[in-house]
């Protein structure tokens, strides 16, 4: 996934900041922040606790709205719509996934995942057929009657990465996906991520975790509410893997 | 790789030197090919030169307690041709094996090396410390993106998958430690 | 020791902690308290005053009396002098039932003929100027308060005109004033109904007037001067040897034209007024403690699940769970105590103002004493209730498992197959609504009890007034007795008490609808936020957060309209009727809106709130 003139850009920032506070204690948490991203690539953004790429990432999906600049989605400009209107971005063209996963308790898999589309209008059974599909997709099809209470950490986050699925969003975001998960559970969820990166889903992931950076298409380093750094990665060889664990020596 | 581990691999049972290739290609996954073949000869030879192990059919490993024998392969697999040589423990060698599997050393990191390789660019003005880290951890990037993508396609479970996973840990380590170096070269920098 | 002053320190450090909270459940319970301090302080009110007014006038013990009797004193009534079991008597006086002209109004008194020497029974006490003398009237106290008289005033006593008797207040055609009298003393007596009616019935049965005394001569020129001959009636006094005997002097004495009432039966006409009150008002404070309880339990249940993670330090400190518990019941106890102190007082200042033995009686009007059973009760009560409502939530907390208190895992909700099952087939604000609601069940049934007791109280009430005319409080007294309705000060007093109930109530109903709301809101915050982050807009968050209030609130709303009219039933004792549909949907819906209105404010103000926010405080 290599951006070339040609590709779509589905996401694009210009100047985009958010400011806390007044005076001494104002903080920029977004300072001036340049972004585009290709429909279908994968964009990881990194950086120290407290860099602002949480706020980014909630600017971007509309969960929080922008002091400065101006954001794009799809063609459409979001960064002046209304309450109303990001509540409907939310449910139809973004979808969210977090590090708590914040899956409603009391409901069971299937039941999380089909709420967006019944809260989008969906028929009941549309929406539970719909889950159904999707549990399946990420690989929980035998699970969707459990309760999250009832799912290891992985498995909750694969659910709740289904929810963000539920109402065929443009464009993923994910805020420390696997923050809250051991180095097992951490590998379900990449590889999950891979499959749908390869069916061509556009994702941006705020990360402290390289392992899930360094799988992206481009990784941009973020200090203090600003880029400061991007790179694109090509493979290295597998010989050089070897080495790193002790072979060949 | 240590002569140690050639030796334990025959505890299980006496191999010729290709069985014994095909048992740890199976352990390594990916990375077993890029083992050196002539590694595994050449610390068979070893072996046997320190008394560890002997040559099936040679007849100087008889009486060997225990399981070296279990496998049933005495007498008949001493034919054949020279890659065909079928070793097996001797007891001096099944006692280095039990005294390797309970020592605990670990690997040596080698992190001063790249500490002052930092400190010499920067003291002889060479090139800027803050570009070798940066140079540095997309090589290890790059790696780590190969060890999850290999990672990935094992099956779940597989003894293989689970080394790729101590790399791609170890490699997060390392990362970290390059985050930080680059932030307090940039803050001595700055200062 | 060391112990409870460890304690004593928690459960004081956590109440600085949230003092709106802990102001509330002040407010809450001291408005029960207070209710009740003035029920309790109405019991006997009129008893003291009552037999110090006998003590003082040597109030007699029976009196007769008798209606239109020949011109000479009736025999059957001086015979009674020397009835056995009599010790002394007064009288028999002449009565004459002129009208009392003021200012233009014309009232019907009736005018008791004494003379200046002391009687041996029944003697009225002045209280201002002096006892009878030619030319002078003295009027009885709750008379003179409700004319306005004074020492010294004049007055006219006219006969009757050809109108009759009962010209009210401005009624009847006046005939040319009458001799005019001044008021030379105003008196109290034992041997009269109780004020502060201004319609009152002589015990001997004569129509309702007011009470006047004047010479004997002067009573029988007014009578002479109606009839044309003889006074209308005469009254006698008794005083038994036995005082407790009266009743059963009254049976056997009474045949023929002679009417007989024992004091006791007095006393107690005195005390009915007082009883209804204290009917209403212990009712009242009933309805009021549950209301109280209801939002004791809410907002401790609600905090509660907050502390959860203190007792989880707590415990991980070493605090044994026992511990725990007695500094989270510490804590509200403190408050009860406090909320039935402020309750004491204010019911203290507040119950003079309904207890007042009115004019008539001898004793001060102020404040009634509290004797140490009204405080115990009061004080028992508010613990009662704080214990009750604290009891459950406080052993569940300090039950929880100190890992799972430490990871400040809140109670998981309850998880309702069917409605989630037929919430999906809602549109969204039901569909999320309905989901909140059936989250909570015991939040959602307190709620809906908490409105049916509101509800329920506002009917009573409604009926009350409604049916004022005809309300029976027979009830073995011997008679109907009405309360005619504005202008009767029976019904005035007793419509004051229904207003100070009223005003509890309100208050009460306020803060509990405040708890419940103010608890489902906060209960649904997190569901809401994540909700919103799926797409919900702010106007369905807010919507599904009234919805699932009114979830509990309508049916509760209902069934306080039955709960109403059977309190009213009990209240009232033999009374019933229903209350006017008009009434009974106004209720209904008003308070609906009410709580539908509590409600939306909160919830469209966390509607609005940054969703990160929100899921940011919520997150594990």
């Amino acid at each position: 996934m290599t951006n070339d003139g040609s590709a779509e850009v589905l996401l694009s920032t210009r100047g985009l900041g958010k400011t806390y506070g007044t005076g001494e204690g104002l903080v920029r948490a977004v300072d001036d922040v340049d972004l585009e991203v290709v429909r279908g690539e994968v964009v990881a953004i990194m950086g120290p606790s407290g860099c602002g790429k949480s706020t980014l990432l909630h600017l971007l999906g509309g969960l929080d709205r922008p002091d400065a600049g101006e954001l794009w989605l799809g063609g459409r400009r979001i960064d002046q719509l209304t309450e109303r209107g990001l509540a409907q971005l939310r449910r139809d063209d973004v979808g969210f996934v977090f590090q708590a996963f914040h899956l409603m308790d009391e409901l069971t898999a299937e039941e999380n995942v089909e709420l967006p589309a019944l809260l989008a209008g969906m028929s009941p059974r549309a929406a539970r057929r719909r889950a159904r599909q999707l549990l399946d997709q990420v690989g929980l099809a035998d699970r969707s009657d459990h309760l999250p209470s009832a799912l290891s950490g992985g498995q909750r986050q694969r659910v709740a990465i289904a929810r963000a699925l539920a109402n065929g969003p443009q464009l993923v975001l994910a805020d420390e996906p696997t923050g809250n998960l051991d180095s097992a559970a951490t590998l379900e969820v990449l590889r999950l991520l891979e499959g749908l990166h390869d069916a061509g889903l556009t994702l941006v992931v705020v990360t402290h975790d390289d392992r899930i950076a360094a799988t992206a298409d481009r990784m941009i380093s973020m200090r203090d509410g600003a880029f400061v750094d991007e790179v694109r990665l090509v493979g290295g060889t597998k010989g050089t893997l070897a080495g790193l664990a002790g072979l060949g020596a | 790789m240590q002569q140690e581990v050639v030796l334990a691999m025959l505890a299980k049972e006496p191999s010729s030197g290709s069985r014994l290739r095909a048992r740890l290609n199976d352990a390594l996954g990916p990375l077993g090919e890029a083992m050196n073949d002539g590694q595994i000869y050449v610390n068979l030879a070893r072996l046997e030169r320190a008394g560890l192990i002997v040559r099936q059919g040679t007849g100087a490993a008889t009486a060997v307690g225990g399981a070296a024998v279990g496998g049933g392969a005495v007498g008949g697999a001493a034919t054949g041709s020279a890659g065909r040589k079928v070793y097996e423990l001797t007891a001096t060698g099944q006692e280095r094996v039990a005294e390797w599997l309970a020592e605990v050393s670990w690997p040596k990191p080698d992190l001063a090396e790249f500490h002052l390789k930092l400190v010499a660019a920067s003291q002889a003005g060479l090139a800027d410390p803050i570009g070798i880290v940066d140079a540095q951890r997309r090589e290890l990037l790059r790696r780590l993106r190969d060890v999850e993508r290999a990672a990935m396609a094992e099956p779940p479970g597989s003894p293989a998958g689970l080394l790729l996973e101590g790399i791609a840990l170890r490699l997060q380590a390392d990362l970290r430690w390059l985050e930080a170096c680059e932030r307090t070269w940039t803050d001595g920098r700055n200062r | 020791m060391g112990r409870i002053r460890l304690i004593w320190r928690l459960a004081m450090k956590d109440l600085r902690h949230n003092p709106a909270e802990a102001v509330l459940l002040l407010v809450a319970i001291a408005a029960a308290s207070t209710t009740l301090t003035v029920a309790l302080a109405l019991h006997g009110v009129t008893d003291a005053p009552y037999a110090a007014t006998r003590s003082a006038t040597a109030g007699p013990d029976v009196v007769a009396s008798v209606q239109e009797p020949t011109p000479a004193a009736p025999a059957a009534l001086t015979e009674l002098r020397h009835a056995p079991g009599v010790v002394a008597s007064g009288g028999p006086y002449e009565i004459a039932m002129p009208n009392l002209v003021v200012d233009g109004h014309s009232d019907p008194v009736m005018a008791e003929g004494r003379s200046p020497a002391p009687a041996e029974v029944d003697q009225p006490k002045v209280t201002a100027g002096t006892w009878v003398r030619p030319g002078g009237v003295v009027v009885e106290r709750s008379l003179a308060d409700l004319l306005d008289l004074k020492v010294g005033d004049r007055v006219g006593l006219d006969q009757l005109d050809g109108g009759g008797l009962g010209g009210g207040p401005g009624g009847g055609p006046l005939r040319a004033v009458g001799p005019s009298f001044e008021v030379v003393g105003i008196a109290v007596t034992a041997a009269l109904q109780p004020s502060p009616l201004n319609t009152f019935a002589h015990p001997s049965g004569f129509p309702e007037a007011g009470l006047v005394w004047v010479t004997r001569a002067a009573a029988r020129q007014l009578a002479a001067a109606d009839l044309g001959g003889g006074p209308l009636g005469y009254t006698l006094n008794l005083k038994l040897g036995d005082p407790a005997a009266a009743p059963s002097f009254v049976a056997v004495h009474e045949h023929g034209p002679v009417d007989l009432i024992a004091w006791q039966t007095i006393a107690d006409r005195e005390g009915l007024v007082v009883s209804i009150e204290q009917a209403v008002l212990l009712t009242g404070s009933l309805l009021l403690g549950l209301l109280a309880l209801a939002s004791v339990a809410l907002l401790v249940g609600g905090r509660m699940e907050q502390q959860t993670r203190r007792v989880g330090l707590l415990k991980a400190a070493g605090a044994t769970p026992r511990l725990v518990t007695a500094v989270l019941l510490a804590e509200q106890l403190v408050l009860a105590l406090a909320a039935a102190a402020v309750g004491l007082v204010v019911g203290w200042l507040l119950a003079p103002l309904l207890t007042n033995p009115g004019a008539s009686l001898v004793g001060a009007p102020g404040a009634p004493a509290l004797d140490l059973s009204t405080i115990a009760i009061v004080v028992g009560a508010a613990v009662v209730v704080a214990a009750l409502a604290t009891l459950v939530p406080a052993i569940r907390a300090a039950r929880t498992s100190t890992v799972r208190a430490l990871a400040d895992a809140p109670r998981p909700p309850r998880r309702a197959r069917w409605s989630i099952a037929v919430s999906s087939r809602l549109p969204v604000p039901l569909l999320l609504g309905l989901r909140i609601a059936s989250r909570r069940r015991r939040r959602a049934v307190l709620s809906a009890a908490s409105v049916a007791i509101t509800v329920g109280a506002l009917i009573a009430v409604l009926m009350f007034r409604q049916h004022a005319g005809s309300l029976d409080t027979s009830g073995g007294l011997g008679g109907l007795y009405r309360f005619s309705g504005p202008g009767d000060p029976l019904w005035e007093r007793g419509m004051d008490v229904m207003l100070v109930f009223t005003v509890a109530l309100v208050v009460l109903a306020l803060i509990n609808a405040v708890l419940v709301t103010w608890a489902t809101v906060q209960d649904a915050r997190h569901v809401t936020a994540v909700e919103r982050a799926l797409g919900a807009s702010p106007e369905q968050a807010t919507l599904a957060v009234v919805v699932a209030q009114l979830l509990s609130a309508l049916p509760g709303a209902v069934a306080g309209v039955p709960l109403g009219i059977a309190l009213y039933a009990v209240v009232g004792r033999h009374s019933s009727g229903a209350p006017s549909a008009v009434a009974m949907v106004a209720v209904v819906v008003l308070t609906v809106l009410a709580v539908a209105g509590l409600t939306a404010l909160p919830a469209r103000i966390g509607a609005r709130q940054p969703v990160v926010e929100v899921l940011a405080s919520e997150a594990a």
